[in-house]
């Protein structure tokens, strides 16, 4: 059967996969093989200086790891056991795509030679070095990590337990505790190894302080004050006395009887802590997309919306304004227009009368009639060119102000005829003709009255009625009659002539009055079928895409809320794992390093 | 006239100036008497770094205790302890070491620790800037760095020699230098009676003794190969460091075996020796530089506290004083020339190191019996020579304006 803690692990890897968390998903995976291998990796951290190598080397009683006065330690050294003492430098290769190669090397210099080549500039990047003795304490599957001060994080996350070193000289510093609580965090089984016990006399006084300052800050871990040069040194001579006195016991205990045989219990500690941590990344990014789905942040799809109901409510609004600008203008424009004829009109007829008072009608009718009618006929013209044209200008004024962005607003011409049939024929007044019998008849009356005065006259002078001064005067009085006649006969005519011009004007002034409101009226009724259709087009328009802002608006909330949900029940889950994951550390079985070692 | 002379004729100017202002007069006034006391020097470093310590090797008796200034028997030198520089330092303290201190010996305990935020306050002045000649780094546990072994300096020399010319450090300090602070201390205030115990020590076989000198508690221990009482051994120990008492029974069996023997041998190995050296090369030998220094920097608040338009051609005699002042120059060449930060070739440092006043600031003691003008072409041509590096030209032209000066009669 798995172990619970495999569960855990598996359950957290899945958690972080449905989270799109790639990088959380393969830290699981390698933390998981190494979990399953038997192997147990014992990382030993530390400030620059405490004496971490020389912990190592104490440990197996072998000067394997290079020691030195200042940062020594450049790349990680790993320590495990085999059959005869070997070594390797293992090196990346140049490029990313090749694995790692391993380089064969002597047990004694191994450290030194990976240091050396660590900080130098050519050559393959060197990775670890690694290293096997045949030792008792490495025969149960046990191995030994010394790692440069600066990588001392991310060799922890591999670790099953860590020895973290801490020389006597001084006590835990703020960075040291700094340390051990990210430590902490990420490998929960944690032994403090107070070292350089030998130089310094109070060493007991910095132990016990160091164990008040751990306990002050909660942190589970206890501390085993060791000196690595007496064990050596015991190693050396084979003096019992001496490595006791080194710590050393204690410390090889915990490592050797213990860790091996609480594999299981270290790795339930290890993924508790794990989990918990991964669980924590996993939850505060979803707390922050949570609060992210809290506040609706499509800002720019509201406004957008909002300006589409305002510009709805504008074209509302100026649907009624142009209207009544529209019938002012064409008003307007109306009465202008039937001044301008009128106008116009009068001036023909001034000029009609002028004509007449000297031209006989008799004569010159048809001359006039040709006149009169290319006269009106360009009056007609004019004024229907001038209100289609004024016209014109209004559609596109008012266009404007209607649809400012459609160039289509108006109709491409308006209805540009003329009315032919305002001129209509005119007929030349009735004009009685002066007839030869009429002259005569005339004359004669005007004859006999002369002819009748100085006859009766010269009677007294003793002439005869008839004598030639009475047939003189006769035949004078009679012309006079005749040419009177024929004076008056012409202002007749002339005065019906002008009468027949003014009534001719008048009807055309009526018809074509009559012809060019219609046509005003007509324009105007079509200029604003054709501005209503196209208010109404800008209308549809907007009120679709107001539409589809809202539906974007409530797409985009119903989206929220879901996520909204989904991390609601992510978080729930998260937390059942995160109680699993500790219920795992809680689990009876405390490991012996935790327990306090007697001072 | 010298930097020190102008200085001094400035600062009375200065007084002329603010004479109606009394917090000013005052201020300049102890600028002025300052300049005629010894040198100040300020033991500045992080908690538990030694600085009690070393001021005792310093001075060879214990100091009055903290921020207060007190003059060695022995020379011109006034020392200071202060309190521990660490993170949360009141900024004021700081930077009134800054303003009081002629020179600064800043300790740390190992290179990977060290914070050198007070070395970048002590810089953080437009004067201080312009001549940043007054701090020394003391590696001051150079034995823990060694791991107590009894050759544990000598490794410590070696971590100082790779430290001095890192960058960090490079430009902030004249020099690094590894003291083990307990040890100088024990042995400037060794007594009779230490002595007498040590020699009694020495006595013992070394078969029986080696075993007992592996750790703090098996010296301290009740029984014991040589008749000498547990107590003495604490205190011994308390004294000298397992290091110390180590390095002094070695010392003896070689043949030191008189109290004053041991003594001058236990300084020399402590790294006690050096750092006075080197106090003497670049502080106490170039005090009246210094002395001129720290009166600059007064002048300089003076004038920002409380600026007004009669002080303005004080404020550019300073200008000049610090763009012309050569002085400060030669002494931070000294420092590079000596700490291997400046590389010229064997002989020619050797000539460059004398003719800067390394030896000696006299004129006789820098040129000996050259004739001056020989020397100004000779550097000259260095200085203008295409195939030396920048920094070696550099270097040829500071010597140049040396012995310039010492050509026209200004030395």
């Amino acid at each position: 059967m798995a172990p619970p803690w495999l569960d855990v692990l598996d359950d957290t890897a899945q958690m972080c996969a449905t989270s799109r968390r790639p990088d959380l998903v393969n830290r699981l995976r390698r933390r998981r093989a190494q979990l399953l291998d038997e192997k147990l990796r014992v990382v030993v951290i530390g400030e620059s200086g405490q004496g971490k190598s020389q912990l190592v080397n104490a440990l197996v009683n072998a000067p394997v790891c290079a020691v030195g006065e200042d940062s020594t330690t450049a790349v990680p050294a790993v320590v495990e056991h085999a059959e005869t003492p070997t070594a390797t430098v293992v090196t990346a290769g140049a490029r990313a795509i090749e694995g790692p190669a391993a380089r064969p090397a002597a047990p004694e210099t191994v450290t030194g030679q990976a240091n050396r080549d660590a900080v130098a500039v050519s050559g393959r990047p060197v990775v670890r070095a690694e290293i096997g003795l045949p030792r008792a304490l490495l025969a149960d599957g046990l191995a030994l990590v010394d790692t440069p001060p600066k990588a001392a994080i991310e060799t922890v996350d591999s670790a099953d337990a860590v020895l973290m070193a801490t020389d006597a000289t001084s006590e835990l510093s703020a960075s040291e505790i700094q340390l051990l609580e990210q430590v902490l965090r990420l490998c929960p089984t944690v032994l403090v190894v107070l070292t350089k016990i030998d130089l310094v006399p109070g060493w007991r006084g910095v132990a016990q302080r160091n164990r008040i300052r751990l306990d002050q800050r909660g942190l589970m871990a206890s501390l085993i004050p060791v000196s690595a040069a007496l064990r050596l040194a015991a190693a050396r001579t084979g003096d019992k006395q001496l490595n006791a006195e080194s710590g050393f016991g204690e410390l090889v205990k915990c490592l050797h009887r213990d860790l091996p045989g609480k594999a299981d219990l270290l790795a339930r500690r290890s993924v508790a802590a794990l989990s918990t941590t991964t669980v924590e990344a996993l939850q505060s990014s979803l707390h922050e997309e949570f609060a992210a789905t809290q506040q609706p942040d499509s800002g720019d799809a509201m406004a957008r919306w909002h300006a589409a109901g305002r510009r709805l409510e504008k074209l509302q609004r100026d649907a009624s304004r142009w209207q009544t600008l529209l019938s002012d203008e064409v008003s307007d424009l109306i009465s202008d227009a039937e001044f301008d004829l009128r106008d116009r009109t009068r001036q023909i007829l001034t000029e009609v009368d002028e004509y007449f008072d000297t031209a006989d009608p008799a004569k010159a009718w048809g001359e006039f009639e040709e006149w009169l009618r290319e006269n009106l006929t360009s009056v007609a013209e004019t004024n229907s060119e001038w209100l289609l044209d004024r016209f014109e200008w209004i559609a596109r004024k008012i266009a404007r102000q209607v649809a400012p962005h459609r160039e289509d607003a108006l109709p491409d011409s308006l209805p540009r005829e003329v009315p032919g049939d305002a001129v209509g024929d005119l007929r030349m007044p009735r004009v009685e003709r002066f007839s030869v019998g009429q002259k005569l008849f005339v004359g004669m009356r005007g004859s006999y009255s002369g002819l009748l005065m100085f006859g009766l006259a010269t009677t007294i002078a003793g002439l005869p009625l008839i004598n030639p001064i009475s047939l003189g005067a006769g035949a004078a009085f009679g012309a006079k009659s005749v040419f009177e006649e024929r004076g008056n006969r012409l202002k007749r005519r002339q005065h019906a002539a002008k009468n027949a011009a003014h009534r001719y004007v008048d009807d055309f002034f009526l018809r074509y009055g009559k012809h060019s409101k219609d046509t005003a009226r007509q324009i105007h009724r079509a200029l604003r079928d054709r501005l209503n259709a196209i208010a109404d087009e800008l209308r549809g328009e907007i009120t679709e895409t107001a539409k589809s802002y809202k539906q974007a608006i409530d797409d985009d909330t119903t989206r929220r809320t879901a996520r909204a949900n989904e991390i609601r029940r992510m978080m729930d889950e998260l937390n059942a794992l995160r109680r699993r994951a500790q219920s795992l550390a809680d689990h009876p079985g405390r490991l012996p390093a935790q327990r306090r070692v007697p001072a | 006239m010298s930097l020190a002379a102008r200085t001094r004729a400035v600062l009375h100017q200065a007084l002329e100036v603010y004479q109606d202002s009394p917090r000013a007069t005052s201020w300049l006034q102890r600028q002025l008497t300052r300049f005629d006391d010894p040198l100040r020097l300020a033991v500045v470093g992080p908690r538990g770094s030694g600085r009690s310590t070393l001021v005792v090797a310093l001075a060879g008796e214990a100091g009055p205790g903290e921020m207060n200034w007190f003059r060695t028997p022995a020379d011109d030198l006034v020392l200071m302890d202060t309190p521990a520089i660490d993170d949360d330092a009141a900024r004021s303290a700081v930077e009134g070491i800054c303003l009081d201190a002629d020179a600064v010996v800043h300790l740390v305990r190992r290179p990977s620790e060290a914070n050198l935020e007070f070395l970048h306050t002590l810089r953080d002045h437009p004067v201080a800037r312009a001549a940043a000649v007054n701090a020394l780094v003391v590696l001051s546990r150079a034995d823990e760095l060694g791991g107590g072994r009894v050759d544990a300096v000598l490794s410590a020399r070696q971590v100082a020699r790779r430290y001095r010319v890192a960058p960090e450090v490079a430009g902030l300090c004249q020099d690094v230098v590894p003291v083990a602070g307990l040890l100088a201390a024990a042995a400037r205030t060794m007594t009779e009676a230490e002595f007498a115990v040590l020699r009694t020590l020495a006595a013992v076989p070394r078969a029986e003794l080696e075993p007992r000198l592996l750790s703090t508690d098996r010296f301290a221990a009740e029984e014991f190969p040589a008749s000498v009482a547990a107590v003495d051994r604490i205190k011994l120990l308390s004294r000298f460091g397992l290091f110390g008492v180590r390095l002094a029974l070695t010392l003896i069996r070689r043949g030191a075996d008189t109290p004053s023997a041991l003594s001058d041998e236990l300084l020399a190995r402590s790294g006690l020796s050096e750092l006075r050296a080197r106090i003497d090369d670049y502080f106490l030998a170039r005090r009246d530089v210094l002395k001129a220094r720290s009166a600059l920097i007064g002048l300089e608040v003076v004038l920002r506290m409380e600026p007004r338009p009669a002080a303005a051609p004080l404020a550019a005699e300073l200008e000049r004083l610090l763009a012309g002042a050569h002085d400060f120059r030669e002494l931070r060449l000294v420092a590079a020339l000596s700490t291997g930060r400046t590389v010229l070739p064997g002989e020619l440092k050797a000539e460059a190191l004398r003719l800067i006043g390394a030896a000696g600031t006299s004129r006789t003691d820098r040129l000996g019996s050259d004739p001056v003008l020989l020397a100004v072409r000779r550097w000259r041509d260095r200085a203008e020579n295409r195939e030396l590096s920048t920094r070696e030209r550099q270097a040829a032209a500071v010597v140049v304006r040396s012995c310039e000066a010492m050509a026209n009669g200004s030395v």
